[in-house]
Parts: C-alpha cells; sequence; structure tokens
C-alpha cells in the first residue's frame, strides 16, 4: 500500500501533539521560567528586578547552600550504593524461594514500601526515642551503656537518615531486581550446571552479567531519587539542627517559603537540576559502557 | 418518578439558595489543631448555633507554621483565601512585609465595640504595623510556664503554704533547688529539645537581664551578646549537672514529667488540658503551674498572642459589610474567650481577663501574671513563629544547651548568621 510520507507526518504530529503540548506546558514552560526567575530579585509571589547572576554568586559564597550540596552528595553516596546491592542480596535470596513463601517473604520486604513518608519517620523517630525508644537497648551497647539520640547528634544524622531510607525504599528496588532475575533463562544454567561452573562462576559469569541493565536502571533511579531527598531530613531534623543538616530540596524550600526570596531558591533549583542531568547521564553511561564489555 | 425526583432536586436546590440568601458565609482559616483546637470547634459550634440563619463560619484548620502563612500568602496574592484567619503576632512582620494583610481602620473596629483599651499595651500594639495601623485584633496571650510536681517539691521542702513553689526565684537558688529535685530516677526539670522552646526559654532569660535581642537592625548587639551567653550559660547548666535529662523529644519530655520521672517541666500553656485531662481520669498525680522564676533582674516571659487578622485579597479585597461580620464575629469571640481560656491561653480581652470567673479557673490564674511582663519576639521579618530565629535556636540555643556549643561560640554564631540573613 502506498501512503504519502506528507501524511504519515500528519498523523504522526495528531498523534504526539497532547503529549508535546502537555510536556511543553507543564516542563519545559515552567523550567524557562524558572531559570529566568533564578536572574530576578523575586520575592515568593510576583516579579522582581533583573539582577543578572548574583543569585548565582551568592550561592557560591553561602556556606548555607556548600552545606546543603556536601550533605546531598553524602547522602547519595551513603544510600544509593547499599540500596542497590541490598536489594539485589535480597532478590538473589527470595528468587531461590519457591511458592507462596516467596510471595510471603516478597510481601514482608515490599510492606514497608507502601507507608507514607510521615509514617516510616514516625516509626523511626518512636523507636530511636533518646528516652522510651525500644533501639535505644540496641544502641546502649555501643554506648557505653548511655543512651544516645541519634538523629541530634549531628555524625550518626545522615547515616542514620540514609539506613531509614534503605529500608524504606528497599521493597520496589528488590522487585526490579526479581523481574531481571526471572528474565534470566533457566536452561543457561542447566547448561552451566552440565559443564561444571561452580555456584560462584555462575554467579559472576551468568547472573550478574545479565541482571546488570537492571543493575544500572535501580541505580539511575534511587539516585536520581536521593539527590532530591528532603522529606526524611526534613522531618527528623525538624526542631534541630536543621544548618547543619540542610539538603538542598531543603534549601530551596526554606529560602522560597520561609525567608520569601523567590530568585534565590530558584538558582539553587537550576543548580540541583543541572547537577542531577549532568550526574545521572554520565553514571548511566559510564555503567551502560561498563555492562555491555 | 423521574419527575417526581426531578422536582425534589429542584425544591431542595430552591431551599438551599433560598437559605444561602438569609445566611451570610463567613470563611475562616486557623492552625489550632492540638487540644486548644478542640476548644476552638466548640466555640465555633456555639457561635453558629446562636447565630443561626444569620451568619455562618465555615471554619477550616490548616497545618500550622510555615505551611500555614506560605499558604496565606500565595492566596491572598491571587485573590483567594479566607474572610478571616488566625495569625500569630509574632509573625506579622512578615505579614505586613509581603502585603498579605489588610489594615483595618479604627471605624471598623469602633464599630464592631473594639477598644484598644480592652487590650493590654504591648499585646495590642504587637498587632500593628510599622505604619501604625492595626492588622489584627488579638484573642489570647501563650507563653511558656514551670509545671511541677506538689509531691515531689514538697519532699525536697520546696512548696510554701500555698501549694505554690517557694525559693525558685535567682539563678542560683533555681540551680540549687534542681540539685535537691534530682535523684538517680528523677530528672530534676524536662524541657522538650527542640529549637522553639530552646527560644523561648532564652529569650525569656534575656529578657530578664534586659537584654535585647534585636535593635536597630542588629542582632545581638554590644553588651547584649554578653547576656545572650549567661542565659545559654544557664540552660547549659541544666544539663551539664545532670538535672535536666539531654536531648529529649517533646512528647517524651511531656510523659517524663507526667510519669513522675521528672520534678518539673518547662512547655506551653497549650500543654495545660494535657495534664487537667490526665488529672480528670484520675491519671495524674497532684500538679501545679506558674510563671517562669525570675532568674535575673526582674520578671519577664518570652510571649506570643494567637490574633485574627483579614487577608490582603489582591483584586477580590472581603467586602464592607462582609468586613463588619468578621469584626461582629472577632469581637464574639474576644467576649467568650473564657472558653478559650481551657486551652490553657490567657485571654487578650482584659474584661475577660480580669472578670472572676477567669480568676477563678485553675490553674491559668495561678501563671496568669505573666502577661503583665510579657516581653513578645522582636518585631522583624526574620522573627517569629517557623521563623530563621526559631531555626537558629535549633543550630545554637539547643546545641549550647546540650553541650556541643560553649554559650559564648554559640551567641556568637548566632548572632553572625541572623545578621547575615538579614542583608
Amino acid at each position: 500500500m502506498l501512503r504519502s510520507k506528507r501524511s504519515e507526518y500528519t498523523t504522526a504530529a495528531i498523534l504526539m501533539a497532547p503529549f508535546v503540548v502537555i510536556y511543553g506546558l507543564l516542563f519545559v514552560y515552567p523550567t524557562i521560567k524558572m531559570a529566568q526567575l533564578s536572574l530576578t530579585d523575586a520575592p515568593l509571589i510576583g516579579a522582581g528586578k533583573w539582577v543578572g547572576l548574583d543569585n548565582y554568586y551568592r550561592l557560591a559564597s553561602d556556606r548555607l547552600f556548600s552545606v546543603a550540596v556536601w550533605n546531598t552528595v553524602y547522602f547519595v553516596i551513603l544510600s544509593v550504593v547499599p540500596s542497590t546491592l541490598v536489594a539485589m542480596l535480597v532478590a538473589l535470596g527470595v528468587n531461590r524461594l519457591k511458592g507462596w513463601t516467596q510471595s510471603v517473604v516478597l510481601a514482608a520486604f515490599f510492606l514497608p514500601y507502601i507507608l507514607p513518608v510521615s509514617v516510616v519517620f514516625r516509626i523511626w523517630s518512636w523507636m530511636f526515642d533518646k528516652d522510651f525508644g525500644i533501639a535505644q537497648n540496641a544502641v546502649q551497647l555501643f554506648n557505653n551503656g548511655q543512651h544516645l539520640s541519634i538523629f541530634r547528634t549531628i555524625p550518626l544524622f545522615m547515616p542514620a537518615v540514609a539506613f531509614v531510607t534503605v529500608w524504606w525504599l528497599l521493597g520496589f528496588n528488590v522487585l526490579l531486581f526479581i523481574a531481571g532475575l526471572r528474565n534470566i533463562s533457566t536452561e543457561i544454567y542447566e547448561a552451566a550446571g552440565l559443564d561444571g561452573a561452580s555456584r560462584w562462576a555462575q554467579f559472576t559469569r551468568i547472573t550478574w552479567p545479565l541482571v546488570w541493565p537492571v543493575t544500572v536502571l535501580v541505580f539511575t533511579i534511587n539516585l536520581i531519587l536521593q539527590l532530591k531527598i528532603f522529606d526524611q531530613v526534613y522531618l527528623f531534623a525538624n526542631g534541630g539542627r536543621v544548618g547543619a543538616t540542610m539538603v538542598m530540596v531543603q534549601f530551596i524550600f526554606t529560602e522560597a517559603f520561609q525567608m520569601n526570596k523567590g530568585g534565590l531558591a530558584a538558582a539553587a533549583s537550576v543548580v540541583l537540576f543541572v547537577l542531577i542531568v549532568v550526574l545521572s547521564v554520565v553514571q548511566f553511561q559510564l555503567l551502560r559502557a561498563r555492562g555491555a564489555r | 418518578m423521574i419527575r417526581k425526583i426531578l422536582y425534589a432536586t429542584l425544591a431542595s436546590a430552591a431551599l438551599t439558595v433560598g437559605a444561602a440568601h438569609a445566611t451570610e458565609t463567613i470563611v475562616w482559616w486557623d492552625f489550632l489543631s492540638g487540644g486548644d483546637g478542640v476548644r476552638m470547634k466548640a466555640m465555633l459550634d456555639e457561635f453558629n448555633k446562636e447565630h443561626d440563619g444569620k451568619v455562618h463560619i465555615d471554619a477550616t484548620t490548616l497545618e500550622w507554621g510555615v505551611p500555614f502563612y506560605t499558604k496565606v500568602q500565595t492566596s491572598a496574592a491571587t485573590g483567594q483565601g479566607p474572610d478571616v484567619m488566625t495569625y500569630h503576632e509574632s509573625r506579622m512582620p512578615l505579614g505586613i512585609s509581603t502585603g498579605s494583610l489588610s489594615p483595618i481602620a479604627p471605624e471598623e473596629l469602633a464599630a464592631a465595640g473594639i477598644k484598644a483599651s480592652d487590650f493590654g499595651p504591648a499585646n495590642w500594639k504587637a498587632a500593628q504595623g510599622t505604619d501604625g495601623q492595626q492588622y489584627a485584633v488579638p484573642l489570647d496571650i501563650h507563653s511558656i510556664i514551670l509545671y511541677y510536681n506538689k509531691d515531689m517539691l514538697r519532699k525536697a521542702g520546696l512548696l510554701g503554704d500555698d501549694g505554690k513553689p517557694k525559693g525558685l526565684d535567682g539563678a542560683a537558688n533555681f540551680d540549687a533547688a534542681l540539685a535537691k529535685l534530682t535523684t538517680k530516677e528523677v530528672a530534676g526539670l524536662s524541657v522538650p529539645n527542640d529549637g522553639a522552646t530552646g527560644w523561648r526559654i532564652f529569650y525569656t532569660l534575656l529578657n530578664q537581664q534586659d537584654g535585647q535581642f534585636f535593635k536597630d537592625g542588629k542582632f545581638l548587639d554590644g553588651d547584649n551578646l554578653d547576656k545572650a551567653t549567661t542565659a545559654l550559660a544557664e540552660m547549659q547548666k541544666w544539663v551539664k549537672s545532670g538535672a535536666t535529662p539531654a536531648n529529649t523529644e517533646y512528647p517524651a519530655s511531656i510523659a517524663l514529667f507526667t510519669s513522675g520521672k521528672a520534678a518539673m517541666h518547662i512547655n506551653g500553656v497549650w500543654e495545660v488540658p494535657t495534664m487537667v485531662d490526665l488529672a480528670k481520669k484520675g491519671q495524674l498525680f497532684d500538679w501545679g503551674a506558674i510563671q517562669i522564676p525570675t532568674f535575673y533582674a526582674h520578671p519577664a516571659t518570652w510571649a506570643d498572642s494567637h490574633s485574627f487578622a483579614i487577608p490582603n485579597r489582591v483584586g477580590n479585597p472581603v467586602d464592607p459589610a462582609k468586613r463588619k461580620l468578621v469584626l461582629d464575629a472577632v469581637h464574639w469571640f474576644n467576649e467568650h474567650s473564657l472558653e478559650w481560656a481551657g486551652g490553657g491561653h490567657i485571654p487578650a480581652y482584659l474584661p475577660v481577663q480580669e472578670s472572676a470567673e477567669f480568676k477563678a479557673l485553675k490553674p491559668n490564674s495561678d501563671y496568669s501574671s505573666l502577661a503583665k511582663t510579657a516581653v513578645f519576639d522582636p518585631v522583624s521579618t526574620l522573627a517569629g513563629v517557623a521563623s530563621p530565629v526559631y531555626d537558629a535556636s535549633g543550630n545554637y540555643v539547643i546545641p549550647a544547651m546540650m553541650g556541643d556549643m560553649t554559650p559564648a561560640d554559640a551567641a556568637k554564631k548566632m548572632r553572625d548568621d541572623l545578621q547575615g540573613q538579614a542583608k
């Protein structure tokens, strides 16, 4: 059947139009507006005067912003690698189970993921409560028999929040890995078994390479998610030393909504946006290149 | 059948329209979700019942703090939002600077029967902008108080014959009393470890030395820094001496007191209902509450005030007739604020504050004297509820109290941090 190129283009344009319009209206346009806003001294509401790159210079010399950038990167390091690795280990274990036991164990791991962050915060702040928390029985063992306020001890804050975050999001990552593992044909393992390949050899030569794309995916999803960390840090630090535990999105929130500085907050948002784009593209390319070797 | 349903629908619609004409609706926003919120709901019900068929208040309770004030600002700027809302007097500088509040003319106040002389001068003035215009009408004064366990104080010889503590005035005496009360099982004093509580105690101690936190655009200028250091050192002493458990979360600090593991407790008046309700159930010891003792030169206590304000809805202002209804309602709530006092607060409206009924209300009347020497937050867009000053307290006052920073270092850092933000 012959069809003119022109009519194909028209059809394509019509079919794509809804997406392009919505994407443009709800993503591209606000992003451009945000970039514009970052060059002004606008408050939270309303327009401001053009100030050029002043907001960016200010950020560069803002101590709190550098704390926020460092804490964000630190949190990513503490949470992304562990949540990927732990999820893979759990998935490998769960995958060996059969039938209903597998479903039950999988559900148990998935359960925390369905909780809203406020509930997660409540559970852990109660468990770790300095005076009445049940986890203090364990904490005592490492602190000369004394109770310790985990979330008010600055060096412990980020690791503790990262731990809670890994616990919370583990289920979803496990699910992705399980899907990846199930895609590997059992015939390959059977063949390897006949050839006398050990368990370890099977993992390094078959499972690991074949599940690599999923690993990259989980890593990337978590990287982007954790660069945008806000809720947990905000909740656990509330009323405490927010200046020492500040993360980037929290900085943006504080500047915009508490300090009424829309322009500066927009500049910080642009920095975060660029950081996420660069980091995720770079790491995705790097890991994919390694996997394709 | 269908016709019947149609008629019924039409009839009910007509009734609704008819009712809407007769009853004026006031849209109301507040942030009162604690024990006091329950009392406010009861008062709202009473108001609506009393004004049935004439005025109906449609109230919504929103999240306290930054979310509330952000929502007010954004909705006012776009011509949306309520006809009246609750507002902390301490946060009014922000609301006025962003143009979110509508000034209330003296004639409007007079028409509703609201008089400046019915409120404490400092309280009334805190609701004014630097332009001298009135932006709100106070409802209450709330502050921090000292809760105490009568049995424990009696045992330590610190209870007078009137059932009130004795010998707590003066920093040295207070510390000595803490030492007497503190045992292996019982803490002398429990204090929540959040920045807000830290600020309230710190500001109280600072003002008892005539210290000024913010003056002429400068934070902790001159010898105010030394006074701040003195205040922080006193707070640190409570923890270092072992009288106050370090880093006690807000609910845990209350639990320590109510379970008899702390002899005294400093917290807001809004926790009075917690104690009253426990005592009513027979689950609490003999307790009392008094004004924070005088540590230094003279009494002074941090205070804030819940007030009523009208938003400046851009392009869609609250019309004059509605404003009249709103102010009438505000006056009604002040006249009925004895019920509000059940939430622990001190009524701002002097005819109620000085009434025999309020004087008979325990424990409120034991600490209501604090209103006379109440000091309100510094007037700055950086100060007030959920402000950078509150955050600075979390960053410097609390660490100083817990011994993670020296008092002098914390005071200096707090000054520099806030001064940097003032630019």
